[in-house]
């Protein structure tokens, strides 16, 4: 709970000298297994703010709704979050002189399923442990424990930054990078199927899309003023609702995120029709890495995105 | 009304017949969190242990794209030719709350004016209930008027009971699709199948893990439209139309043609989404929902008043789908009891 009390602490400063006109963070949600998005403006609310393994929102992307507001806005970021802070400064969608960075080194967060599926949903959860082995979750009837292996979201067992790549105040011990092993082996898994179960597999996801444009709206590379699937004239994706049109929607955004997707697995938890999203994205990581040998987006403020610079090294083989 | 028993084994050959007489919609598993309704070609591709399939079954009556007619010119001249009309259907296993969705979506489309297209499913379609065997943690739907077991508004009901199932006749065109098939029912003379559900939603009736109190927030909503409240709930809302597409009763719909060739083409519309920034937008590009704050609040006061006010029916049947999916834990069973906390505090 240290953390928590550091974030509450600092909030608390920053709102009392004036340093921050908001503190975007994670308060209880409307039952135990869910965190909700805080907007946090005056000292009086700062103790709303928690941190537990429930608190999954990439909560960067709302920097976007405040960057033409007054005064400074501080948010929380995880390490995968932080990396679309990265992003969006060099896409100058925010400016560094109008955030401040909170940021929490992340052990891993737990599938909130399995809390819903074991806790009391009007439980309030007291303290939070996280070790190597499992989670503890403390309400009012005692201590819940899941181990890491049944638990652990499946973003976490890839994480490459527990420890945000950028934060004005890190609110907790900073946490090594690991060794996440591999995390292309589901694309290469994929990527050896024979291209007519390839187009299957991708057929079947796409299908079910409702174009509800969650992934959209939840992606911190998602930036543009007005977006291509919104334009009536010229109409380059329609409304309808088909396979068609569905696969045009997604390979557009998969190639428009090209080189900016941070990987932090928001499209992913929020498709309401589970199609694997991240998998998508995660081919054309993994095409980037191989081409341009970059890290993942995001995570370092001096490395621009490969698809938005040039150099004499770049590969040419099409030209 | 007339009740009937038909064993497991007869079930899967009646809805083999069905399959081959009818289109038949039923619940299918898509993978493991997501089931759908969809066209099926027998009893061996549907999955009756669902309990709220993932997108309510609504698409059947009003399709996310349905196309309306086509067009061609020529000689100075507009040529329209309609589109085709689905045959005689059955949208099987339908759960309560969902049946409840589609009594909402009626006055809608076939009250004071009448929308052919719906109205021509809506007359071809019969619809087959199924009531609930276990409650989901995001259920509210006896907050809402309705009940895992009441199947009011279908023209059959079917409930699990012992060696099998109970099939409930609730309209003379559920009657006559018994007839149509009865070698593979058997009357219940004892009223066996009532008692059965009956005690079956006594059972469930005790396992919803929040109820929630509408009285008096359309009242409230009546005399506030402007609240802080919107502002601070839309904050969190990142816009996307998930709530409104799995919704059983949302029903807002964009008019589009296509035409490759710009000689001939075809008029469709497709489910919009009022969570959308663009939906409000009009050709000179006014948006009287500017911010999210207006179009957050638009969703509820139709759920919560709008609804209530043109049709006297509540917009909103309780069947939990937008609480489980939204991506923020925006909760309609927690904004009906903040708007009571707010009203206690006007």
């Amino acid at each position: 709970m240290k953390i928590q009390e550091n974030l509450r602490e600092t909030a608390r400063k920053l709102l009392a000298g004036g340093e921050a006109s908001l503190v975007i963070g994670y308060a209880p949600g409307s039952e135990v297994s869910r965190v909700v998005p805080a907007f946090i403006s005056r000292e009086e609310e700062v103790n709303r703010l928690v941190w537990n393994p429930l608190c999954i929102n990439n909560l960067a992307k709302y920097l976007l709704d405040y960057r033409y507001e007054p005064g400074k806005v501080a948010v929380v970021v995880k390490g995968c979050d932080s990396r679309a802070i990265i992003r969006l400064l060099q896409d100058n969608q925010i400016i560094r002189e109008k955030v401040i960075i909170l940021g929490i080194p992340c052990s891993g967060l737990i599938n909130p399923d399995l809390v819903a599926a074991r806790l009391d949903p009007g439980a309030q959860i007291t303290a939070a442990t996280v070790s190597k082995q499992d989670f503890s979750l403390q309400t009012g009837e005692g201590t819940f424990t899941f181990t890491r292996d049944e638990a652990l979201l499946e973003k976490c067992r890839d994480c490459e930054h527990h420890t945000p790549v950028i934060a004005d105040f890190m609110l907790g011990e900073e946490i090594p990078p690991n060794d996440p092993g591999d995390p292309f082996i589901a694309v290469k898994t994929l990527e050896e199927l024979p291209v007519e179960e390839r187009s299957a597999y991708w057929d079947k996801q796409f299908s079910r899309c409702l174009r509800c444009y969650a992934c959209r709206n939840v992606c911190p590379a998602c930036t543009c003023r007005e977006c291509v699937f919104d334009q009536a004239e010229p109409c380059w994706v329609a409304k309808a609702n088909n396979l068609s049109e569905n696969t045009a929607f997604h390979l557009i955004r998969a190639f428009h995120v090209a080189g900016r997707c941070v990987d932090c697995g928001e499209c992913d938890r929020v498709c309401p029709v589970n199609i694997p999203l991240s998998l998508l994205n995660r081919k054309i990581l993994k095409d980037i890495k191989d081409l341009f040998n970059v890290p993942t987006p995001g995570t370092s403020l001096e490395e621009l995105p490969p698809l938005g610079t040039f150099t004499n090294s770049d590969p040419d083989e099409f030209m | 009304m007339k009740a009937y028993t038909i064993t497991r084994d007869n079930l899967g050959a009646w809805l083999d017949a069905l399959a081959r007489d009818y289109t038949l919609i039923a619940p299918v598993r898509e993978e493991e969190t997501v089931s759908l309704f969809k066209p099926v070609s027998g009893f061996a591709e549907i999955n009756l242990g669902y309990t709220n399939s993932t997108v309510s079954p609504k698409g059947w009556l009003f399709p996310q794209t349905e196309e309306m007619f086509f067009f061609s010119t020529g000689d100075g001249q507009i040529t329209l030719a309609d589109a085709q009309t689905p045959g005689p259907a059955v949208l099987f296993g339908l759960r309560p709350c969902d049946i409840k969705g589609i009594l909402v979506l009626d006055p809608v489309f076939n009250g004071a004016y009448q929308d052919c297209y719906y109205q021509k499913r809506r007359q071809n379609t019969i619809l087959v209930g199924l009531s609930c065997t276990r409650v989901e943690r995001h259920c509210f739907c006896t907050s809402m008027g309705g009940g895992p077991t009441d199947g009011g508004g279908a023209d059959l009901l079917l409930t699990e009971m012992d060696g099998g199932y109970g099939l409930e006749a609730l309209t003379s065109r559920g009657e006559e699709l018994i007839h149509r098939y009865q070698d593979y029912f058997i009357p219940d003379r004892d009223n066996r199948v009532t008692a059965a559900r009956e005690e079956l939603g006594k059972k469930l009736a005790g396992q919803f893990t929040r109820a929630v109190d509408t009285t008096g927030v359309k009242e409230f909503l009546d005399e506030n439209f402007e609240l802080p409240y919107w502002g601070e709930l839309a904050r969190r809302c990142l816009g996307c139309g998930i709530c409104t597409y799995i919704c059983p009763t949302c029903h807002c719909f964009d008019i589009f043609d296509q035409s490759p060739d710009g000689e001939s083409g075809v008029r469709s519309r497709c489910w919009d989404s009022c969570m959308f920034s663009h939906f409000t937008r009009m050709a000179g590009g006014h948006n009287p929902r500017p911010t999210k704050k207006e179009r957050v609040r638009n969703r509820f006061l139709h759920k919560l008043k709008y609804h209530r006010d043109r049709y006297n029916l509540d917009g909103c049947v309780g069947c939990g789908r937008c609480v489980t999916r939204c991506p923020v834990n925006i909760d309609i069973r927690q904004i009906i009891a903040d708007l009571q906390e707010v009203a206690r505090h006007e």
